[in-house]
C-alpha cells in the first residue's frame, strides 16, 4: 500500500495543491481530512479504497478458494473469494455475508493469489466493520496479551495449576468464551525481562569471533512472559556469534487487536512499541524470533489497518525474523558452520503468518545447515489457532480440523521434537500431538553445542 | 549466492527448477502467487490445430514451422526447441509424475471429450480419462469408436457441469474413423458435506478421498449404468489419494472416465500438488507470494533479482536467471491504453509483430497473443532488433516466450516444458563451464 499512497500523492501533486493538503500530507491524512466519516472510524468504506482497489485484479480464478484452510474443512466459512472480492461489489460497510466472521485471518488466499489481489487484507477490515457495534467481551480479553503476562508471571505455579483444572476451564468456557481444550501457555516465573536482570552479562563470544556491533532483539510479549527459553536461546545464540544484543523497553505489536478488529487500540500499540524499538537505535537491525508479531509490523499494520507513521515503517524495514537474518548471514559467508551432528528428523510447520512474509521457508534451509537433521516440512497451510481464533469455544473444532493433518504428521515423523516460528502456533501443536515444539532457534542454539537439543521448551 | 535463479511457478518453472535442482544447482523458485497448472485440465497439449486437427504433431511440426514462417516475421517457440527438446520435455514430464498421473504418448494425439460435449486433441491425459479416448490414430482404436453408448452423469449439487448439453453435443461429433457415438445423460446426488447442495468440485473431490463415502456414488452409478455403457463423470473423483480413481472404477466395474471442469479444476491441482512437492522434497527453495520487482544488472550480466518481501526488498543473487512467469494471464505482459505491450518484471524488449495487435473477429487469431520475449535455441532473452543477448545470464520459458498462439494451437504444455528443458540444459551446461 506504500506503493499506492506514494503513486496517489504524486498524483495529487501533479494536480495541484488541494485544500487541506499540506507540504508533506500523506494521501491517508487527507483522506482522514476531507472525511469526518474516516476520522471518527477508520474502518469506513473510503479507508478500504486502498485496498478494494487491487479488486479489479481478481479473475475469479479461485485459486485462493482451494487453499482455504477454513474453507476446507467446514461449510460454516463460503471462502475468501465470496465473502471478499465477490461480495465486497456489494458492500457498503457493513458486509453482506457474515460467515466472514470465520475466516481466521491466516492470509493464506493473498499469498496464493497470482494476480496480487488483497484478500485477505480486504476480508479483515470488513470483518472489522463487521464486529464494530457488538465486539464480544472475550475478544476484547484474549487480546491484552501483555496483561495476561504481567498477570500470570509472578502467579505462575498457581496460573498454571489453575489452567490444567478441568471445572475452572468449563467455567472460562462458559463465562468468557473461550474453549475448555484450547492450548493455553506455561506461566513462567521469570520473564525475559527478569532473566536479563539477573544474568551476570552477556554469553561469551565464540572463539576468536570479532566484535559484529549491536542489534536491537524485539521479544513480543509471548516471547517475554511465556516462550522465554526461545528469548534467551535467540540472544545467545546472536551473542556467541559476535552481535551485542540491545533489549529496550518494549509492549505489545497489537497483533491480536488486529486480528480481532480491534484497530484503534492495535494503532495505537503498534506505533508505541515502534518508537520504543527506535529508540534503542535508527539504524540498526531488529531482530524477533516472534515471527506473526515481525509480520505485523513488516505488513500487516500498514496493509490492513493503514498506519502510516515513520517509526513502524522504519522499524519495518530493519526487521528480520530469526531464521531469515541467520540465513542472510549465511549467504554472505559470515555465519559459522561448525555445527555439532545431530541425527534427527525435525517436522517443521511454517505459520501460515510467517509465509505470508514472502521469504520462503529459511528455517528449513537454516536447520539442514546442522548435519544430520532432515527436515520433514509439513505442507499444510495453517495449524488451525490463527493466533486467537483456535481459543474461540464456538471455533475449537474448525481450529483442530484445520490442523488435523499437521498432528498426523507431526506425531508420524518425530524424533522428539517439532519445529514451528511463532508462539501460539508451538502452544497449538504441543496441545495436540504431546510433542514438544519449539523454535528454529533452539535447534541453532543446541547445534553450537550452547544447550542440549532436548534442553527445555519453555 | 544461489545458482539459478527461477521466476514463476507453472509448468515451465517448476519443471525447469526440478531438471536443475536434479542437477545438483542450487535452486530458488520465486513465484508471486500459485501457478497456472492447477487452473488446467490436468493433460499435456503438443500441438492440437494447425489450423486443422493434428493427429501426429512431432510428424507435423516441420509442416507446421514452415506455415508459421510464411505468416509471421517472429519465430514460433517450437522454431528453438524442435522436436527432441518437446520429446525430451514431455517425457521427463511423465517419469517425473508416474503412470498413476500422466499417460500419453507425444507421437501420436488422441480426443477427448470436453465440458461441453466436443472432441479435444491432446498428447498427455491422466488415467483417469483413459476411457475416453477416442484414437486419432487409424492402426488404433480408442476405448471410444463408432456406436459405443456413453452415459454422460451430472451431480446435483455440482453446477458446472451439464449432461444433457454435453451428450447431445457429444452424439453429434463425426469420429475420425467415421461413425458416431451413442450419448445419453443422466443425473446422480451427491452432497459434499452436510447436506451441502452446491458443491465445489474440489470439494466433491475432498469428499471422495474418502473410502468410506465412496460408496453411495457406487450404489447409483451401477443402478443406472446399462449394459456395455462407459460412464462420463465430471473431473471430481478424487484429489489427494491417487488410488481413489482406480478403486471407484473397479467398484463400479464398467469403464469410467473423467470429464474436465471449469476451476477449480481438480486435474490441473493433482499434476500441481505434485511436481511442487517433488520440487520441495528435492530442495528446490521456494518463495511463494513473492514478487519480484527487478533485478541488479552490470556489464550485460544479471546478478540479482529483487524480490519484494514484505518489510524490505531482499537482493537475491544467483549465477542464473530463468523468466517462467508467463504471459498476460498472469501479468508478466501488459498491454497499456495506447496499445504498447511491456513486460513488466525485468522491462525486457519484446517481439512484436507488425500491424494492427487487435481486431475485431472475435474466432480468429489475435496477433497481440503472440508478443512475447524472443530467445535464440539456448532460450537466451535475445533483443529481437539486434538478435544480441540481452543479459547472458537470463533465459526464458513457457508462456512469456514470443510468436505461439497457444490455447488456438493447442500448444500450451508443449511450449512450457519443451523450453523448460531446453533452458535448464543450456543453463546446466554454461555453469558447469564457468566459476562457481
Amino acid at each position: 500500500m506504500s506503493d499506492l499512497l506514494d503513486t496517489n500523492e504524486t498524483a495529487v501533486e501533479e494536480l495541484g495543491p488541494r485544500p487541506g493538503l499540506a507540504p508533506g500530507q500523506t494521501v491517508w491524512e487527507l483522506l482522514a481530512a476531507v472525511s469526518p466519516r474516516i476520522k471518527d472510524n477508520p474502518n469506513t468504506y473510503e479507508a478500504q479504497q486502498l485496498n478494494r482497489v487491487s479488486l479489479d485484479q481478481c479473475v475469479k480464478c479461485t485459486i485462493c478458494e482451494t487453499m482455504c484452510p477454513v474453507a476446507k474443512v467446514t461449510p460454516l466459512f463460503s471462502g475468501p473469494k465470496f465473502v471478499g472480492p465477490q461480495a465486497e461489489r456489494f458492500r457498503n460497510g457493513e458486509s453482506v455475508d457474515h460467515t466472514l466472521d470465520y475466516c481466521s485471518s491466516c492470509g493464506i488466499c493473498t499469498l496464493n493469489c497470482p494476480q496480487d489481489v488483497k484478500i485477505a487484507e480486504i476480508n479483515s477490515m470488513a470483518r472489522a466493520v463487521m464486529k464494530k457495534d457488538h465486539m464480544p467481551l472475550r475478544d476484547r480479553l484474549i487480546t491484552q496479551t501483555e496483561l495476561e503476562g504481567r498477570l500470570l508471571t509472578p502467579f505462575a505455579p498457581v496460573a498454571n495449576w489453575a489452567l490444567k483444572q478441568k471445572p475452572i476451564r468449563v467455567a472460562v468456557e462458559k463465562v468468557v468464551g473461550v474453549h475448555r481444550d484450547a492450548p493455553m501457555p506455561v506461566a513462567q516465573s521469570q520473564s525475559i525481562k527478569g532473566w536479563l536482570k539477573h544474568r551476570k552479562g552477556p554469553a561469551p563470544r565464540r572463539p576468536g569471533q570479532p566484535d559484529r556491533g549491536p542489534v536491537v532483539f524485539f521479544t513480543g510479549c509471548a516471547g517475554t512472559y511465556f516462550e522465554v527459553e526461545t528469548s534467551k536461546k535467540t540472544i545467545e545464540v546472536l551473542e556467541h556469534l559476535g552481535f551485542e544484543v540491545l533489549v529496550p523497553k518494549q509492549g505489545c505489536c497489537g497483533l491480536a487487536e488486529q486480528s480481532n478488529g480491534l484497530f484503534d487500540s492495535a494503532r495505537k500499540r503498534v506505533v508505541k512499541l515502534c518508537e520504543q524499538l527506535n529508540a534503542a537505535g535508527k539504524e540498526l537491525t531488529v531482530i524477533s524470533s516472534s515471527g506473526s508479531c515481525a509480520g505485523m509490523i513488516k505488513h500487516e499494520a500498514h496493509e490492513i489497518m493503514g498506519v502510516d507513521d515513520p517509526a513502524v515503517r522504519s522499524v519495518g524495514t530493519r526487521m528480520r525474523e530469526t531464521s531469515e537474518f541467520l540465513l542472510d548471514l549465511f549467504d554472505e559467508d559470515e555465519l559459522p558452520t561448525d555445527f555439532k551432528t545431530l541425527e534427527m528428523k525435525i517436522p517443521y510447520h511454517a505459520p501460515c503468518q510467517v509465509k505470508s512474509q514472502g521469504m520462503g521457508m529459511p528455517a528449513i534451509r537454516l536447520m539442514e545447515l546442522v548435519p544430520g537433521i532432515r527436515v520433514i516440512e509439513s505442507e499444510e497451510n495453517c495449524c488451525g489457532i490463527a493466533g486467537t481464533y483456535g481459543l474461540k469455544k464456538e471455533k475449537y473444532d474448525v481450529a483442530q480440523a484445520v490442523g488435523r493433518n499437521l498432528f498426523e504428521k507431526v506425531k508420524e515423523h518425530n524424533e522428539g521434537l517439532a519445529v514451528c516460528d511463532t508462539e501460539t502456533c508451538r502452544w497449538q501443536i504441543r496441545n495436540s500431538t504431546g510433542v514438544s515444539t519449539v523454535h528454529p532457534v533452539h535447534v541453532i542454539h543446541a547445534a553450537y553445542g550452547l544447550s542440549d537439543v532436548f534442553s527445555p521448551e519453555v | 549466492m544461489r545458482d539459478v535463479m527461477v521466476i514463476g511457478a507453472g509448468l515451465s518453472g517448476l519443471l525447469a527448477a526440478i531438471r536443475l535442482r536434479q542437477a545438483g544447482l542450487s535452486v530458488a523458485l520465486v513465484h508471486k502467487g500459485r501457478g497456472g497448472l492447477q487452473l488446467g485440465q490436468g493433460t499435456v497439449d503438443v500441438l492440437g490445430y494447425r489450423p486443422q486437427r493434428v493427429a501426429r504433431p512431432l510428424d507435423e511440426l516441420d509442416e507446421f514451422l514452415a506455415d508459421q514462417h510464411r505468416a509471421s516475421d517472429i519465430a514460433h517457440p517450437y522454431a528453438h526447441t524442435g522436436a527432441d527438446a518437446i520429446r525430451e520435455g514431455v517425457g521427463y514430464l511423465a517419469e517425473l509424475l508416474g503412470e498413476d498421473y500422466l499417460v500419453g504418448d507425444a507421437e501420436v494425439n488422441v480426443a477427448l471429450p470436453t465440458a461441453v460435449g466436443a472432441l479435444r486433441p491432446t498428447a498427455y491425459y491422466p488415467p483417469s480419462m483413459a476411457d475416453g479416448v477416442v484414437s486419432l490414430d487409424p492402426a488404433k482404436p480408442g476405448a471410444l469408436r463408432a456406436g459405443s453408448a456413453v452415459v454422460v452423469v451430472g451431480i446435483r449439487e455440482f453446477k458446472d457441469f451439464t449432461p444433457e448439453l454435453i451428450a447431445g453435443n457429444l452424439a453429434l461429433n463425426d469420429l475420425p474413423g467415421g461413425g458416431r457415438l451413442e450419448a445419453r445423460a443422466d443425473w446422480v446426488s451427491f452432497p459434499a458435506r452436510d447436506g451441502e447442495v452446491d458443491s465445489t468440485g474440489l470439494n466433491i473431490a475432498r469428499a471422495l478421498d474418502d473410502p468410506a463415502r465412496r460408496g453411495a456414488l457406487v450404489d447409483q452409478l451401477k443402478a443406472l449404468g446399462r449394459p456395455g455403457e462407459t460412464i462420463a463423470l465430471p473431473a471430481v473423483l478424487g484429489h489427494e489419494d491417487p488410488t481413489a480413481f482406480a478403486d471407484l472404477r473397479s467398484q463400479v466395474g464398467s469403464p469410467l472416465f473423467e470429464i474436465p471442469v471449469p476451476p477449480p479444476g481438480v486435474p490441473g491441482m493433482r499434476l500441481n500438488d505434485r511436481l511442487t512437492r517433488i520440487a520441495k522434497e528435492a530442495r528446490v527453495e521456494v518463495f511463494l507470494g513473492s514478487n519480484v520487482l527487478g533485478a541488479d544488472s552490470a556489464g550485460g550480466v544479471l546478478q540479482a533479482g529483487v524480490v519484494g518481501t514484505t518489510g524490505h526488498d531482499t537482493h537475491l543473487k544467483a549465477r542464473a536467471f530463468l523468466l517462467a512467469a508467463g504471459g498476460f494471464e498472469s501479468g508478466t505482459l501488459e498491454l497499456d491504453s495506447y496499445q504498447k505491450v511491456s513486460e513488466t518484471i525485468l522491462g525486457l524488449p519484446l517481439a512484436i509483430p507488425a500491424g494492427e495487435l487487435i481486431h475485431d473477429t472475435w474466432a480468429g487469431q489475435q496477433p497481440l497473443f503472440s508478443v512475447g520475449v524472443a530467445t535464440n535455441d539456448d532460450m537466451v532473452v535475445v533483443d529481437p532488433a539486434t538478435g544480441e543477448p540481452v543479459y547472458s545470464n537470463l533465459y526464458a520459458a513457457g508462456g512469456v516466450l514470443a510468436g505461439a498462439q497457444r490455447w488456438d494451437e493447442k500448444s500450451g504444455e508443449g511450449i512450457a516444458v519443451a523450453s523448460a528443458v531446453r533452458a535448464a540444459d543450456a543453463i546446466i551446461s554454461n555453469l558447469a563451464g564457468g566459476q562457481r
